[in-house]
């Protein structure tokens, strides 16, 4: 029988590993989207799992909004991406230092 | 029919056990839904072929069987019998997963397709939703093809077709908005039953009620976007022969190349089928005291699918940023403005959709 | 075990091996592609969760539209793969100690008796309840002006992109469409009447006529 702690420790296990890929490709701004994206997916399976077993839509509500969000950071973030290619031909995260303050 | 069919079902429910025979009851279906797909992807090409020799004045394949009819099978053959050839800088594993993931979709999205009443597969309320998710999966099947081929035809093919085929998927699906706003589900079975009534359904014009003539500037936006998804003339800069040669299936060959042509074809069909489901009334029948059933639907895709070879022989390729800005500056505000239309129509006291 | 444990655990075990291949692959378009399957894995999990509207759209929005963004600039991008992963090992040992704690610690708190969660028994809808129904009486009567500025989130990141990636190139040839389809016919062609041959070429025929 499946229960309620199975799901929270398979979102855990996801956030970790979102986590553990943002250490490990620093350099690689694609790679680093990609790991925010499954750190997001972690905690809509979890809210998921809680609306399931609660019995309350509102959790489901929620993963809706998180999806539109998460849609319309994707669509600028990879805007940023190119725009930032273009002008620098490079994503290399330390090449982006050209901000001081 | 139906008491024939408990008599046979029965002892092999009781033989199997519940478990087990849903599961080969389903197969059963699916294998009942997808030969004849097969069969209709195939003699879909050699009408193609037909009909376009026609319009051109020519007669068109008629030397393997009578009339020509055992082409299709002579060319699956060949294409059968062909060596798959792999270029040495291909990913190999992606360049061998495209086709099946271009097939793979086309053939998928059958499961909610209502043939008749009571006749689908799995009668599920977010069917539109389904069908929507399923066929805006097929774009990979070309990028990856294109990608993972390694060389530069393919790559802008698989450019060009994920520009379109997501451009084209976006008014696709604004126009399936109205559909869903007048009949009120996104179940494909109810979507047909709403258009079974009407004013015009009393005087036994029931073709007058479908959704196309109170929606027509959608259903066009839908049929000529449906032509533009799967990348059909006049909108197939994706694979232009003249262009790109063959866009992302140079690289192919033998069967893998013949299963970017049947996902076309399905795509095609399934195209067909839901123009026909969304606004043409499904199996309806066109007047009132013609039974309904299953061969309306047939006839109906039939059709549809005449038109798509129809503009395929009269219409030239259109250029790219022309099929860019047909899909954005055209059919997306199109469609945008007819949802606010029909939104102020079923509000008004004007409604015909009670 | 039933069929749901069954299919729990195959989703559960597709999924975390995908999501560990999307951070450790060494292409990043295999990194996507590796995304999509999680992805997919994940639809699968909330349809057991019986959200099967949310799954669809899981699909819909990220493989079908979201994913195929991130392969189109991945795949458009001329990156140096090997200068991106410089650091992947030295980085490897610590971070897969901070992950694998972040796990324990989480299992430890989630799976004890303390909060509980074991007790909650998971919903058991009929097969004709329809959870879109449902959650679109909740989303517009309840959360309508959630609804309402998420889709002006929507329109912002879309005029945004938009506004970012757009440029007017000096070296392209285009014209406006509008201005090829306005042309007249008289702006372009002059037809000049005359005869086919020359008046000096017929007469001769006549001539030669005549003779015959």
């Amino acid at each position: 029988m499946i229960s309620l702690p199975h799901y929270l420790i398979l979102g855990a296990i996801l956030f970790s590993i979102g986590v553990v890929g943002i250490f490990l490709n620093r350099k690689n701004l694609i790679v680093l989207m990609m790991a925010i994206e499954l750190m997001l997916l972690a905690v809509n399976l979890n809210f998921v799992a809680f609306s399931h077993y609660l019995n309350d839509l509102s959790g489901q509500l929620f993963v809706f909004f998180i999806l539109v969000v998460a849609a319309a950071e994707a669509g600028i973030g990879l805007a940023i991406l190119v725009v930032l290619f273009r002008n620098l031909s490079s994503i290399h995260v330390e090449d982006l230092d050209q901000l001081k303050g | 029919m139906d008491a024939l069919l408990n008599a046979v079902l029965t002892p092999v429910q009781q033989l199997l056990g519940p478990l087990l025979f849903t599961v080969v009851w389903t197969l059963v279906k699916i294998v009942l839904i997808l030969a004849p797909l097969m069969l209709s992807v195939a003699y879909l090409t050699f009408w193609e072929r037909k009909v376009i020799g026609w319009m051109q004045v020519r007669i068109g394949p008629n030397r393997v069987g009578p009339w020509g009819l055992l082409q299709p099978i002579a060319d699956g053959v060949k294409l059968f019998l062909k060596e798959i050839l792999l270029p040495a800088v291909a990913d190999k594993k992606l360049f061998l997963l495209a086709p099946v993931l271009s097939i793979a979709p086309a053939l998928a999205a059958w499961a909610v397709i209502p043939f008749s009443e009571g006749w689908v597969l799995a009668n599920i309320d977010a069917g539109v939703l389904y069908l929507l998710a399923v066929s805006s999966f097929g774009v990979y099947g070309v990028i990856i093809a294109g990608w993972a081929s390694n060389s530069k035809y393919p790559f802008f093919g698989a450019m060009r077709a994920s520009a379109q085929m997501i451009s084209y998927e976006i008014s696709m699906g604004l126009a399936l908005i109205t559909v869903l706003m007048v009949s009120n589900s996104l179940n494909l079975t109810d979507i047909v039953k709403a258009q079974s009534t009407g004013r015009f359904v009393s005087y036994g014009l029931d073709f007058m009620s479908w959704n196309w003539l109170p929606l027509l500037p959608m259903f066009g936006v839908y049929l000529i976007s449906g032509v533009a998804e799967t990348n059909r003339a006049p909108f197939d800069v994706v694979e232009g022969e003249s262009e790109i040669v063959a866009g992302h299936m140079v690289e192919y060959s033998g069967m893998s190349f013949a299963m970017f042509f049947l996902a076309e074809y399905a795509n095609m069909i399934l195209i067909a089928a839901m123009v026909s489901i969304f606004f043409l009334g499904g199996w309806l029948s066109p007047f009132g005291l013609l039974p309904d059933g299953f061969h309306w639907l047939a006839g109906k895709m039939a059709f549809v699918l005449f038109l798509f070879l129809w503009f395929r022989a009269t219409f030239p390729r259109y250029r790219y940023d022309q099929i860019m800005r047909l899909g954005w500056k055209v059919f997306v505000p199109l469609s945008l403005a007819w949802i606010l239309v029909v939104g102020v129509w079923m509000m008004s006291p004007l409604t015909i959709w009670k | 075990m039933e069929l749901k444990t069954i299919l729990f655990y195959l989703f559960a075990v597709i999924m975390v091996f995908a999501a560990l291949r999307v951070v450790t692959a060494r292409n990043p378009v295999h990194a996507v592609l590796f995304l999509v399957l999680a992805f997919f894995n994940a639809a699968g999990l909330w349809m057991l969760l019986q959200a099967e509207f949310l799954s669809i759209m899981l699909v819909m929005v990220y493989v079908g539209a979201v994913m195929v963004l991130f392969l189109f600039v991945v795949m458009m991008l001329d990156i140096n793969i090997e200068q991106m992963r410089k650091g992947f090992w030295t980085h490897l040992p610590l971070g897969a100690g901070v992950g694998l704690l972040m796990v324990a610690e989480m299992a430890v708190v989630l799976s004890g008796r303390y909060f509980g969660l074991q007790n909650f028994p998971p919903q058991n809808l009929p097969a004709n309840h329809s959870n879109t129904k449902e959650l679109a009486r909740v989303m517009f009567t309840d959360y309508v002006y959630p609804f309402e500025l998420a889709s002006v989130i929507l329109l912002v990141a879309v005029i945004a992109a938009v506004m970012l990636t757009q440029r007017t190139r000096k070296d392209t040839k285009g014209m406006h469409p509008n201005d090829q389809i306005a042309v007249k016919r008289n702006d372009r062609l002059r037809i000049v009447r005359m005869v086919s041959e020359p008046p000096e070429v017929q007469a001769v025929d006549a001539k030669a006529e005549e003779k015959s």
